[in-house]
C-alpha cells in the first residue's frame, strides 16, 4: 500500500470531491464481448426449431400427465428386477474398475513409480476418460455378447479414466511425513506403500470406491440403451413402444432407487471419512 | 494520523447525520439465552445518552459483542427489551426492524469486507435500507446515493482506492472501508465490535481517533466493544464493564483505575491488557 | 505387598492397555460386502452372470476391434466437421442457459444466502430429483417427445448441468466463510440485497469454475446423446456402428478426444486466472 492513503485528505468543498475515474478493463472487456458473441453465435447457427421450443411447455405438460397421471404400477415387478440387474452391473462394475484402478492408479503417483511408468498410464487414463462409457460396450460386446457382464465389465473399464487419477491425485496429496518416516526406517517400497500411504489414503480412496458406485448406478442406465439389460434398456423399450403409463412407472423407479442409493452411500461416505478425520488427530473413543 | 473527518465540516456533517440528531440507547433488563444454553448476558439494565462515547470492556466471552448485537437486533434477546431512539428493537421484526438497522451503523473485528468485490459496491451496501430491493438486484443506483458513498468514502481517505478491490487493502483500509459503509447510512448511532483487535498498534489508534472524531464531529452515539483498557481510557468518556454477562462497573473511563480494570477481568492486569502508545 | 514391591514388580512388567476390539465389526462389515456382492452375481434374481470364460474364450474379438480402432480411416474426417461443430454448440448453448439458471437457484440452494430452510430443502430435493435421472435417459424420453433433433439433447444437458453446478456451488457456498453478510444484515438490508451485492461476487469463481466443468462435461456428453437421436457427432457415431466401421469410429474417438483435451486445457488456464 502506498503511503499517500493515509495522509489527510484535502478539505474538499461539498460540491466538488475529487473521485478517482473508474478504471477500463480493456482487455477484460474485450474477452467479456469476444465470449458473449460466440455464445451468441452457437445459439444463431444451433438449427433449434423455434416453433418446436414454443410448444414444448404444452407437450411437458402433456406427456407427464401421459407419464404419472395413471402409472401401470402392475410392471413394478418387471422393474424391480431390472433395476437390481443394474444395480448388480453398477456394484460389480464398481469393485472390478476400483480394484483395476488402484492398481493402475498407485504406480502412476508421483513419488511411487517411475516417469516411463506414469506417464504412459495416465495417458491411458486421459484417453479412456475421452471414451463414452457406450463406446467402451460397444467393443466389449464384441467379446462377452449383449449380457449384464459386459456392461459391469464397460462400467470398470469406464471407471478406469476418473477413478484411476482420483487414486493418484489422493495418494499424491498424503502428506510425505509418514512415506518418509517408513523409508528412514529402512522401508521397502511396498512396505511405503502398505505403512505409509495406504493407512492415510484409505478412507479417502474407501469413499471414492462409493461415490464411483453411485456414478455407476446412473451409467447403468445408460448403458441398457444398447443392449446389455437392466432397467435403461426396459426403459428404451417402453418408449419406443410409447407405453407413457410404463414409463412414467420406470421413471419413478429409477428417481427412488437412485436416491435411496445416494442417501445411503453418502452417509456411508460420511461416516468413513469422519472417522478418518477422528483418527488423523489421534482421539480414540 | 489522519484525522479527515473533521475536516469535513460543517458540510459533511450536515449531509451524513439524519434530521432526527443522535439518539439514546435503553437496556431494560435485557437477558439473552443461547439455544445451546449458555447465558450471554443476565438482566442487563442501561441508559446510554444521546451523543455519548462509550467504551464496553470485557474479556472475550464477557457478553459484549451479544450486547452489541442486541442493539441493532442482530441478535433478540430472551427477556427484556432494547429501545434505540425511537424504535423499540427487541419487538421489531422484517422490514420494520430493517429499516431501524438502517439508522444504526456497525463496524466489525473482521471488517466483514466482500473481499471480491469494489470498495465502492462494499460502501454501497450501507444504502441497502434506503434502496428498493428491485433496484439493487438490477445494480441501478441513484445519483444522491452515489454521492452519499463518495463523501463516505471520502471523510475516512479512502476515496482514491474507491475502485479497488477490498481484497486488496490493508487491514486498515479495510476498516476504514467498513467505516466509511457504516458512514453510509446516515446513522444516528455507530456500533463498534473489537474493531481494533484484527489491527497493528498505531492503525489501531488512527481507527479509534476516527471512531472519537465520529462522536464529536457529527455528534453520533457511539459504542465501542474493547478488550484494551488503554484504548478505552484514551478515547471514550463513559466505560462500561461486562463480566459474565453482567454490568460490574460503569463509570468515567478516564478515571476507572487498574483495579477497576481487574474487578472487570476478574484477574490481575496483565501486560496483553494494554495495546501501548503509538 | 509393600509400596516398593508394587513399583518393582510395575517396572518389570508393562502394563499394556487392552487392544481394542475392532474385529467382530469389521468382520461384519466385510460379510455384508460379501454378501451383497454374491447376490448382485445370482442371474435368478436379475444379478450379473460372472462370465470370465467368455473373456479367455473370444478377447481376439474385441482386440480385433481395439486394432481396427487404432488403424483411423482418416476419410471419413470431412463429415465429421459439421455434426463436432453441432456438439460443441450444444455444449456451449447449453453451458450458458445453465449457468443463467444456475446462478438463483444455487443461492436459493446454500445457506448463507437462504437462511429460509423449507424453501432451501424445496430446491435441493428438486434438484437431487433431477439430477437422479441419468442424462441419456432424459434424451431418449424427451426424443420420443418432442422428436429427433437437437432440442431434446439441449433440454437434456441443461437439466445435466443445472443439477451438478447448482449442487457444487452451493455446496462451495455452504463451506464459504460468510462474514460479510452480518454488515449487510446490519445494514438493514435484504436478503436478496446482500445476495446481489456481495455474495454474487464472493461465489463467482466457484460459479465459473463450475460451470467451465459443466462445459467439459457437455462435450463428452453431447458426443454420445446423438445414439438416441437427440443431435450432435454421437449420430456418426450411431451410424459407424451400425455399419461395423470400427476404423472411422477410432477416428470419430480421436476427434473427440482432441477436442475434450483441448477444452481441459483451456478452461483450466481460465480458471487460474479467475482466482
Amino acid at each position: 500500500m502506498t503511503a499517500t492513503t493515509t495522509e489527510p485528505a484535502q478539505p474538499t468543498p461539498a460540491s466538488a470531491l475529487a473521485i478517482p475515474p473508474k478504471p477500463r478493463r480493456v482487455a477484460a472487456r474485450i474477452a467479456s464481448w469476444a465470449v458473449t458473441a460466440v455464445i451468441l453465435l452457437a445459439f444463431w447457427d444451433i438449427d433449434l426449431e423455434w416453433d418446436k421450443v414454443a410448444q414444448l411447455p404444452s407437450d411437458l405438460v402433456h406427456y407427464s400427465a401421459l407419464m404419472f397421471s395413471s402409472p401401470d404400477w402392475s410392471m413394478l415387478g418387471e422393474a424391480a428386477l431390472q433395476t437390481w440387474r443394474s444395480v448388480s452391473m453398477a456394484w460389480i462394475g464398481a469393485i472390478l474398475g476400483v480394484v483395476l484402478s488402484t492398481l493402475l492408479g498407485i504406480p502412476a503417483a508421483q513419488g511411487v513409480g517411475p516417469v516411463w511408468v506414469r506417464l504412459p498410464l495416465r495417458w491411458i487414463f486421459a484417453v479412456i476418460r475421452a471414451m463414452p462409457e457406450v463406446l467402451i460396450a460397444i467393443i466389449i460386446l464384441t467379446v462377452t455378447g449383449l449380457t449384464p457382464f459386459t456392461g459391469a465389465l464397460a462400467l470398470a473399464i469406464g471407471g478406469i479414466g476418473t477413478h484411476a487419477k482420483w487414486t493418484y491425485e489422493t495418494i499424491e496429496a498424503v502428506p510425505p511425513g509418514t512415506a518418509e518416516a517408513v523409508r528412514a526406517s529402512g522401508g521397502s517400497l511396498t512396505e511405503v506403500i502398505r505403512w505409509g500411504l495406504w493407512p492415510v489414503a484409505a478412507p479417502e480412496l474407501m469413499s471414492l470406491a462409493l461415490y464411483r458406485f453411485e456414478i455407476n448406478v446412473r451409467t447403468s442406465a445408460i448403458l441398457g440403451l444398447i443392449g446389455v439389460g437392466g432397467i435403461g434398456a426396459m426403459l428404451t423399450n417402453y418408449t419406443q413402444f410409447r407405453q407413457w403409463d410404463t414409463v412414467g412407472v420406470l421413471i419413478i423407479v429409477v428417481i427412488v432407487v437412485t436416491m435411496i442409493i445416494d442417501a445411503i452411500s453418502g452417509a456411508i461416505r460420511r461416516r468413513i471419512m469422519e472417522g478418518a478425520k477422528v483418527r488423523g488427530v489421534e482421539r480414540i473413543h | 494520523m489522519d484525522n479527515t473527518a473533521a475536516t469535513q465540516r460543517p458540510e459533511a456533517g450536515d449531509h451524513a447525520s439524519p434530521a432526527s440528531g443522535p439518539w439514546p440507547i435503553t437496556l431494560d433488563d435485557v437477558t439473552v439465552r443461547y439455544p445451546n444454553g449458555v447465558v450471554a448476558m443476565k438482566n442487563v439494565s442501561l441508559e446510554i445518552g444521546a451523543g455519548e462515547m462509550v467504551a464496553v470492556v470485557g474479556l472475550s466471552g464477557s457478553g459484549k459483542s451479544t450486547m452489541i448485537r442486541t442493539i441493532n437486533g442482530l441478535v433478540t434477546p430472551t427477556a427484556g427489551t432494547v429501545t434505540v431512539g425511537p424504535h423499540r428493537i427487541s419487538r421489531l421484526k422484517g422490514a420494520a426492524l430493517r429499516r431501524a438497522r438502517g439508522d444504526i451503523g456497525m463496524i466489525f473485528q473482521s471488517f466483514n469486507l466482500a473481499d471480491r468485490t469494489s470498495v465502492y459496491r462494499n460502501a454501497m451496501v450501507g444504502r441497502f435500507s434506503h434502496t428498493p430491493t428491485w433496484r439493487t438486484l438490477l445494480g441501478l443506483t441513484t445519483a444522491e446515493d452515489r454521492d452519499i458513498v463518495m463523501r463516505a468514502l471520502d471523510s475516512v481517505g479512502m476515496l482514491e482506492k474507491v475502485w479497488h478491490r477490498a481484497g486488496a487493502l490493508s487491514g486498515g483500509q479495510k476498516q476504514r472501508v467498513a467505516i466509511a459503509r457504516a458512514l453510509a447510512q446516515q446513522p444516528a448511532v455507530m456500533l463498534a465490535d473489537e474493531p481494533v483487535a484484527s489491527l497493528d498498534p498505531p492503525t489501531a489508534h488512527s481507527v479509534m481517533a476516527d471512531l472519537a472524531d465520529i462522536n464529536a464531529d457529527r455528534g453520533l452515539t457511539v459504542l465501542v466493544n474493547l478488550h484494551l483498557m488503554d484504548l478505552a481510557r484514551q478515547y471514550t468518556t463513559r466505560m462500561i464493564g461486562l463480566r459474565a454477562g453482567e454490568v460490574v462497573y460503569d463509570g468515567p473511563a478516564a478515571s476507572a483505575t487498574d483495579a477497576d480494570f481487574e474487578q472487570i477481568y476478574g484477574r490481575p492486569v496483565q501486560q496483553r491488557d494494554r495495546l501501548g502508545q503509538q | 505387598m509393600t509400596a516398593a514391591d508394587a513399583v518393582a514388580g510395575e517396572r518389570s512388567q508393562l502394563t499394556i492397555p487392552p487392544r481394542p476390539r475392532t474385529w467382530p465389526r469389521a468382520a461384519a462389515i466385510v460379510a455384508a460386502l460379501a454378501a451383497f456382492t454374491i447376490l448382485t452375481t445370482i442371474p435368478a434374481i436379475g444379478g450379473v452372470e460372472l462370465d470370465f470364460a467368455s473373456i479367455a474364450r473370444n478377447w481376439t474379438n474385441g482386440a480385433d476391434r481395439i486394432v481396427q480402432m487404432l488403424t483411423p480411416d482418416w476419410s471419413i474426417l470431412p463429415r465429421t466437421w459439421q455434426p463436432l461443430l453441432e456438439t460443441l454448440e450444444m455444449a456451449l448453448v447449453d453451458a450458458a442457459i445453465s449457468a443463467v439458471l444456475a446462478v438463483p437457484l444455487s443461492l436459493w440452494a446454500a445457506r448463507p444466502t437462504n437462511p429460509n430452510g423449507v424453501a432451501r430443502r424445496a430446491v435441493r430435493f428438486v434438484l437431487n430429483v433431477v439430477r437422479a435421472v441419468p442424462d441419456l435417459v432424459y434424451a431418449t424420453v424427451l426424443v420420443a417427445m418432442v422428436g429427433v433433433g437437437t432440442l431434446p439433447g439441449i433440454i437434456t444437458l441443461v437439466l445435466f448441468d443445472i443439477g451438478i453446478v447448482v449442487k457444487l456451488v452451493s455446496e462451495a457456498i455452504d463451506s464459504a466463510d460468510a462474514h460479510y453478510m452480518e454488515a449487510g444484515r446490519a445494514a438493514g438490508g435484504t436478503q436478496t440485497q446482500i445476495n446481489r451485492v456481495t455474495a454474487l461476487p464472493q461465489s463467482w469463481p466457484a460459479i465459473a469454475s463450475q460451470v467451465l466443468y459443466s462445459l467439459e462435461l457437455n462435450v463428452r456428453i453431447s458426443a454420445i446423446l446423438g445414439l438416441v437421436g437427440a443431435g450432435g457427432i454421437g449420430r456418426l457415431i450411431d451410424e459407424m456402428r451400425g455399419f461395423y466401421r470400427y476404423d472411422a469410429l477410432g477416428t470419430i474417438v480421436l476427434e473427440i478426444l482432441v477436442v475434450v483435451i483441448a477444452i481441459e486445457v483451456a478452461s483450466n488456464l481460465l480458471r487460474k486466472r479467475l482466482r
